[in-house]
């Protein structure tokens, strides 16, 4: 007999917030993120897609990012009614800086404070259970809306730099977990 | 249904699991190099990590994926293999790839052999087809040492790759006794 049965796939936790769910990316959340990928107006912070082919290997790789790091993007859903409305996390593949707080509402749910509400807990889970002391969020720079929401997180810009993917890029620091808990 | 665990398969001398992270520095080692020239590499080291995690991925969506094949005896990668289905493809593909300092001792054949019975067994797959660029010889002789033969009938996802068709499920048994008996003395002579 085989000492093996079989290779589990890393989970994401499940986290609440008073109006949201950050959990595992799962199959039925799919069409969400690939209608999101392929709206390159609101998805050039995530690379956007060209085509459904390229945004489903993003979402699948977004379930493999989980397994390699044990973290990755949430599906950030209601708590009401698990309808998927964004995606908030942390992001590291090959040639990143640094590990990065990543977030986004899709279009449907924007300006209603999911963003930050989402990211705040997610931040939270970083440095509490993964134990990161430090965390980076990557920023595009036309994107004025994702450094509105930095600052009010408390981060601060860094420094430009050239994004193995994005290219020109902001890295913009967060307060460290000590800094959190103090409230500075 | 999607498997949250991916099924662990044994053969005589291989062991398939599903990726882990220690798994990757040979999957690195291949698409970071001109080994990968016919599966459409060198890649990035951004890419070639984008791909791995988009093979494990790939198991929670479509309930199959790509397995790691891992030496019985000492636990070491010698490549990976079986069901590779992303969005785009006209059809799921039986698909393997062994690291260069694997190749030669039938571990391909034997362990993707497994994947396609599991596939046929366990997915409800009738049949199946590769699609290779036909300059991979090592690769066409592995397909026709696995009972698949060119369709020139259908065309492959890249218009570089030709198709080759696998046994069907019901032809599936011959076919593996055939490439069981290639293998017989590679497996006796590695015992002694």
């Amino acid at each position: 007999m085989s000492p093996y049965m079989s290779s589990p796939l890393t989970q994401a936790p499940r986290l609440e917030t008073d109006r949201l769910i950050l959990r595992s990316p799962e199959t039925r959340d799919a069409e969400a993120v690939i209608a999101f990928l392929l709206d390159k107006e609101h998805s050039e912070g995530f690379g956007g897609e060209d085509n459904r082919g390229d945004a489903w290997r993003w979402f699948a790789l977004n379930v493999g990012h989980w397994h390699m790091h044990g973290y990755g993007y949430f599906t950030v859903a209601l708590k009401a009614c698990d309808t998927p409305v964004g995606l908030c996390g942390v992001w590291n593949p090959e040639g990143w800086p640094e590990p990065e707080l990543g977030w986004v509402v899709f279009a449907d749910h924007a300006r209603k404070g999911y963003g930050r509400e989402a990211a705040e807990r997610a931040r939270l889970w970083a440095y509490q259970d993964l134990g990161l002391t430090t965390l980076t969020s990557n920023i595009v720079p036309s994107n004025e809306a994702s450094k509105a929401l930095a600052r009010a997180l408390g981060a601060r810009y860094e420094r430009t730099y050239v994004n193995i993917a994005m290219g020109e890029d902001e890295l913009w620091r967060h307060p460290a977990p000590a800094d959190l808990a103090t409230g500075v | 249904m999607a498997h949250e665990d991916i099924p662990v398969l044994e053969t005589e001398r291989l062991v398939l699991h599903g990726p882990a992270p220690e798994d990757y520095p040979k999957f690195a080692g291949m698409f970071g190099s001109r080994h990968s020239r016919f599966m459409g590499g060198p890649l990035t080291e951004y890419e070639t990590w984008m791909l791995y995690a988009a093979e494990i991925g790939h198991w929670r969506i479509r309930g199959f994926g790509m397995w790691v094949i891992a030496d019985k005896k000492t636990g070491d990668s010698l490549g990976m293999t079986g069901g590779w289905f992303p969005e785009g493809y006209p059809t799921p593909e039986l698909a393997w790839m062994i690291w260069p300092s694997a190749q030669g001792r039938g571990a391909g054949l034997e362990a993707t052999m497994a994947a396609r019975r599991w596939l046929y067994e366990t997915q409800g797959w009738e049949g199946a087809v590769s699609f290779l660029d036909p300059k991979n010889y090592k690769a066409t002789d592995l397909a026709r040492r696995l009972g698949a033969q060119l369709d020139e009938g259908v065309k492959a996802p890249d218009s570089r790759e030709v198709v080759f068709r696998h046994p069907s499920r019901d032809e599936v048994d011959a076919a593996d006794a055939a490439a069981n008996a290639l293998l017989r003395p590679q497996i006796e002579k590695e015992r002694q």
